[in-house]
């Protein structure tokens, strides 16, 4: 289990677009992929959960991959974060 | 931000069948617009279809939440649609969308990340999103959401109905001597006020009905203070403690948002209760004028009720005397056996009225112990005893005058000798209530009115002979007309009350003048409502359409001489319905006198007419002075632009 802790740079926050994109690229690793926030765990590969989390900008999440290719999916996830979702 | 608060019934359509996805996007930007919520539907358009160019909002599961923030919006809202054949939009997981949500957000804050999460919480739900479906009317729709959200956010609900039940940042309490208007009036000024500045505020009334919407011990414990506005005495001695701001019932109605602000910034001063005999008089920032007035209509408003039932019964038994056809010299009124009894039982009330007054004034400075010399002062004021003649066998009454005197004097004395008593040992302390104070008070008011009633009796001969003089002169008009516009100068304040009670207090004194007093009294406090009626009738365009309809009910108020239905109106426009009014009134108080038309009841309006001297020329009057006023508000006050501003 790898986990890595981000703040969310991009001014609009986890909202459609990136959480789509985000949950796409995280099915396409075996992996697990759960972020953490805000005292809850929300299933990262699912699009409507990570909306549904509400997760704005200035926001600590900690990304937690465990399984298969974990490492790959972390990479790939700080990759968008860090990115700001490309915003 | 519940989902129900930007989602209206106008902005949902249901089972509609878009060939495409432009189209249906067309629809929502539609439903947009007809709601009002954006301030250039193409702007939105484009800013939609520019989110879409960068991938679909399908989100699966046959849901797509088309979206965009936008200067074009003006307040954040949302528009739905269900499309039961399905419209394809792109979905990752290529089932077309049957439920179509659209947001339309402003560029700046986060309602539109919360209003995302917030619907995607509730759409995790299949089984709402299979009802939503399958909804059959924007109704229905709306009330599946609402039942949703309510589920999932059980605090918010919870949070909303609180401030309303309990936890009431301010309290109230109105209060106005006749107790049939200006005490609801300021209750729900104040109630608005509340609402406008968002602070929960809860108001009991003091009317004539009694106490209602009673604050409890809990709310008075709970609040930040408590708001008196009230022209009579009310129970403070429950606010010990707390922030009290006191002041009269016509700021309750002028400007409540000014005395709730007094609360909620920390301005009135710590209400302090601990002797209970102060509880009425010691609320600080109030004038010694305002004082007066208090316990005055204190006693006023308890006197009330025993001068209307007495002088109708009274009024009944000269009905029926006359009726009868009985001679019309002393005994006029009690010949017959059923009129005799209504004159008797009706006088008996009477005898009760000048105690009452004194007793309720006096009770109103001292607390109990007053009520004792006050009572005591205003019978002593009644029957005219006086040292050389303690039985009152000579009756030399300094009436209502003394009476007055009585509860006003014998109430501040007590209230003094309460004060020498602190100094007294604590342990007769249980005797002052029931020995102490009463036995001296006796004695002050016994020694005061057997001193003042050969004194009041010659200024109130003074002045039935002065009136008796200009009546001999012809000038009786004169004081008609004064007596009919001080009624509806101020409709319901001191100067009404004053020629009121001086009206009733004649009444008492059963002379022909007296009763055309009360007559040219009664008819000026009929006015005022009945002018504004006629003119909401005859002259609408002087008039906004809420006016005009509670103008019907003023014909009621003025018929039943219930002057207080012209205040709202001659709050909005006091330059010109007081001066109409007060004219229209004094015409009609002349006239009631140049009538000679008498009146024995003290109150009731059109329905005690019958029993009234010349009631036909009464009612001449009472018409003529109505017109008269209706006449002069259409000359004082312009014609508004529109009739329904």
């Amino acid at each position: 289990m790898v986990q890595q802790h981000f703040i969310i740079k991009n001014a609009q926050g986890f909202h459609m677009r990136p959480a789509t994109n985000f949950a796409t690229a995280m099915a396409a690793h075996p992996c697990s992929v759960t972020i953490r926030f805000n005292g809850k765990e929300v299933n990262g590969k699912s699009p409507m959960l990570i909306m549904a989390a509400c997760i704005k900008v200035g926001s600590e999440i900690d990304v937690v991959c465990d399984g298969v290719g974990e490492n790959e999916a972390l990479a790939a996830a700080a990759g968008m974060i860090e990115n700001g979702f490309g915003e | 931000m519940r989902i129900t608060d930007l989602l209206k019934k106008e902005g949902i359509r249901i089972g509609a069948s878009p060939a495409d996805k432009a189209e249906a996007i067309e629809q929502l930007v539609a439903l947009h617009e007809t709601c009002g919520n954006l301030l250039d539907a193409a702007a939105y358009r484009e800013g939609i279809l520019a989110r879409e160019a960068m991938g679909t909002t399908a989100i699966g599961m046959e849901i797509a939440i088309p979206h965009a923030k936008s200067e074009a919006v003006k307040a954040p809202a949302l528009t739905a649609m269900t499309v039961p054949s399905g419209v394809d939009y792109g979905s990752p997981d290529g089932m077309p969308a049957k439920l179509l949500f659209m947001i339309a957000a402003t560029p700046d804050g986060d309602v539109h990340m919360e209003v995302l999460a917030r619907m995607m919480q509730l759409l995790m739900d299949m089984d709402l999103t299979e009802k939503l479906k399958n909804a059959k009317t924007p109704e229905e729709f709306l009330a599946l959401i609402d039942a949703k959200e309510t589920e999932k956010f059980p605090e918010e609900v919870k949070a909303a109905p609180t401030p309303r039940n309990e936890g009431y940042r301010v309290l109230a309490v109105t209060a106005c001597p006749t107790g049939i208007a200006h005490t609801y009036m300021a209750a729900e000024a104040l109630a608005k006020a509340g609402e406008r500045l968002g602070i929960p505020i809860k108001i009991e009334t003091n009317g004539s009905g009694g106490v209602k919407n009673k604050l409890t011990d809990e709310e008075i414990a709970n609040c930040d203070g408590i708001i008196i506005a009230a022209d009579k005495s009310v129970d403070t001695a429950r606010f010990d403690g707390k922030p009290v701001w006191s002041t009269k019932v016509a700021d309750g109605i002028h400007k409540p948002e000014e005395l709730i602000n007094k609360i909620v910034n920390g301005e009135a001063p710590v209400f302090k209760a601990d002797k209970k005999a102060e509880a009425s008089a010691e609320v600080g920032n109030e004038s010694f004028g305002r004082k007066l007035y208090k316990h005055l209509m204190n006693g006023v408003s308890h006197m009330l009720p025993f001068v209307v039932a007495g002088g109708i019964f009274i009024a009944i038994a000269f009905l029926i005397d006359a009726a009868k056809g009985v001679p019309m010299d002393g005994n006029f009124g009690s010949v017959t056996p059923v009129a005799a009894w209504f004159k008797a039982m009706g006088g008996y009330a009477f005898n009760f009225m000048l105690p009452i007054l004194a007793g309720f004034i006096a009770m109103s400075i001292a607390d109990r112990p007053g009520l004792l010399v006050g009572v005591v002062g205003g019978f002593l004021a009644a029957n005219g005893a006086t040292f050389a003649d303690p039985f009152a066998a000579a009756t030399t009454p300094s009436g209502f005058l003394g009476a007055l005197l009585a509860g006003f004097l014998a109430g501040w004395l007590l209230k003094l000798f309460e004060k020498l008593c602190e100094k007294l040992p604590r342990a007769i302390e249980g005797l002052k209530p029931v020995l102490i104070y009463p036995l001296a008070g006796l004695g002050m008011v016994a020694v005061m009115m057997c001193a003042v009633n050969p004194v009041m009796s010659i200024i109130n001969k003074g002045l039935s002979d002065g009136l008796l003089w200009l009546n001999q002169h012809n000038l009786g008009v004169l004081l008609g007309c004064i007596l009919g516009a001080m009624m509806s100068i101020d409709m319901g304040g001191p100067l009404n009350k004053a020629a009121y009670v001086f009206g009733t207090g004649m009444l008492a004194a059963a002379t022909t003048e007296g009763y055309m007093v009360m007559g040219s009294v009664m008819i000026g406090g009929m006015v005022p409502p009945l002018a504004i009626a006629l003119s909401t009738i005859f002259f609408k365009n002087r008039w906004t359409a809420e006016e005009r309809k509670n103008g019907v009910v003023n014909i009621v108020m003025g018929l039943s001489f219930i002057t207080e239905g012209a205040i709202p109106y001659a709050a909005a426009y006091p330059l010109k319905v007081i001066p109409s009014c007060a004219i229209g009134a004094a015409v009609a108080g002349g006239l009631s006198w140049l009538f000679n038309c008498t009146l024995m009841a003290p109150h009731g309006g059109i329905f005690v007419v019958p029993t009234i001297g010349k009631p036909l020329l009464y009612l001449l009057a009472l018409v003529i002075g109505s017109v008269v006023g209706m006449l002069m508000l259409a000359i004082l006050k312009r014609p508004i632009k529109d009739g329904n501003k």
